[in-house]
């Protein structure tokens, strides 16, 4: 090849190159599996605009149709779950998704019911325990503590009343 | 017999002074004014995340005649964008209004554009519902994926937004307009919005 036509043919030859390379770092395409086990995923995790308590996957409204049609086309340009929630979010609030985010207020929520789980688990422990001890410093017996003297004295007088009675 | 003074029971003023008790009564009231909250609140209601950004474009072919629109063209006067449906019966509530908003904005004073979407419905019922409630002005169809819809966070029909001449979106209205709503913003200039 004479330094003229190599000179043509580099455009050529570099597009090539960055085809194959371009082709050579996409994801494999997904299978239908794939797609609708996404789709299923994401759709779970967002709110029916149009129903009471029910995700987009399992309403039937025309809106969660929609949504979940528009889901999968997203799915299939190769958009990351994160990027369509964001989409939704960007949209409808907050408000779409099913569970607060895991961050700022939504991690109080996340992090509320363990605390509390755990709070009243140490109550009840601390409770238990603090009543435990109370028993234990308590004799086992009002006798448990006189001398002998004394129980010999308290036994007299006992005997006695009971011969009055 | 009475029982020793460390046995009894904790007189009520006592309670009263108890950190515990206080604890318990606080969490209690927390909750309660959590739920309260939740239950209470319509979660529709809560501010549209659209409001003070620009609005998302689109083109459609009208409906009622031939124009080809196209949302960013408009640029340099306030739009009026309804979302309605022919099986929307909220949408008959408001038709009248939008109707003389159309001509009392539009027609007479050049300061508004009145455009209407039908979500989630088909040509021919779609303009019976156009001609029985007198409806002149630009109307069209949202595609049968509702990307129109889904681009502005619909949650359903009728729903309104007030966009300004700078194509932002100034307010969203959920439910049907009202006379004195579109005049705030199409007559007075209003721009903030009291999401309802």
């Amino acid at each position: 090849m004479t330094p003229a036509k190599f000179i043509v043919a580099l455009p050529a030859l570099l597009l090539t190159a960055l085809l194959f390379l371009s082709a050579a770092r996409a994801a494999p395409p997904m299978t239908n599996e794939e797609v609708e086990r996404r789709v299923l995923a994401i759709t779970d995790d967002l709110r029916c605009p149009t129903c009471q308590g029910l995700s987009v996957k399992d309403s039937e409204a025309g809106f969660s149709q929609q949504i979940r049609d528009k889901v999968r086309l997203m799915v299939i340009e190769g958009q990351s779950d994160e990027d369509i929630k964001a989409y939704f979010v960007a949209r409808y609030g907050e408000w779409i998704l099913r569970a607060p985010k895991k961050e700022g207020f939504g991690l109080v929520l996340w992090l509320l019911p363990g605390l509390a789980i755990v709070a009243a688990g140490g109550a009840i422990f601390w409770r238990m325990h603090r009543r435990a001890k109370a028993q234990a410093a308590v004799p086992a017996s009002p006798l448990a503590g006189l001398t002998p003297a004394q129980r010999e004295r308290l036994e007299r007088d006992l005997r006695r009343f009971q011969e009055e009675d | 017999m009475t029982p020793p003074p460390s046995q009894a029971a904790a007189p009520a003023s006592s309670w009263l002074r108890s950190w515990k008790f206080w604890s318990v009564m606080g969490g209690i009231a927390a909750l309660v004014a959590l739920f309260t909250f939740g239950f209470t609140t319509d979660p529709k209601k809560v501010p549209s995340p659209l409001v003070g950004l620009p609005a998302s474009s689109f083109q459609v072919r009208q409906l009622n005649g031939t124009e080809q629109l196209s949302l960013a063209g408009l640029r340099g006067k306030p739009v009026l964008l309804n979302f309605w449906a022919s099986w929307c019966v909220a949408c008959r509530e408001e038709a009248a209004i939008l109707q003389q908003a159309h001509l009392t904005y539009e027609k007479e004073r050049g300061v508004l554009r009145v455009i209407g979407i039908a979500i989630q419905d088909k040509p021919e019922p779609a303009l019976a519902f156009a001609r029985k409630y007198g409806k002149t002005y630009f109307l069209a169809l949202d595609n049968e994926q509702g990307d129109i819809g889904l681009a502005y966070g619909l949650y359903g029909v009728p729903e309104t937004f007030f966009i300004n001449a700078q194509g932002i979106i100034v307010c969203k209205k959920i439910g049907p307009v009202t006379p004195e709503w579109i005049r705030d913003y199409a007559e007075r200039g209003k721009t903030t919005c009291d999401q309802s």
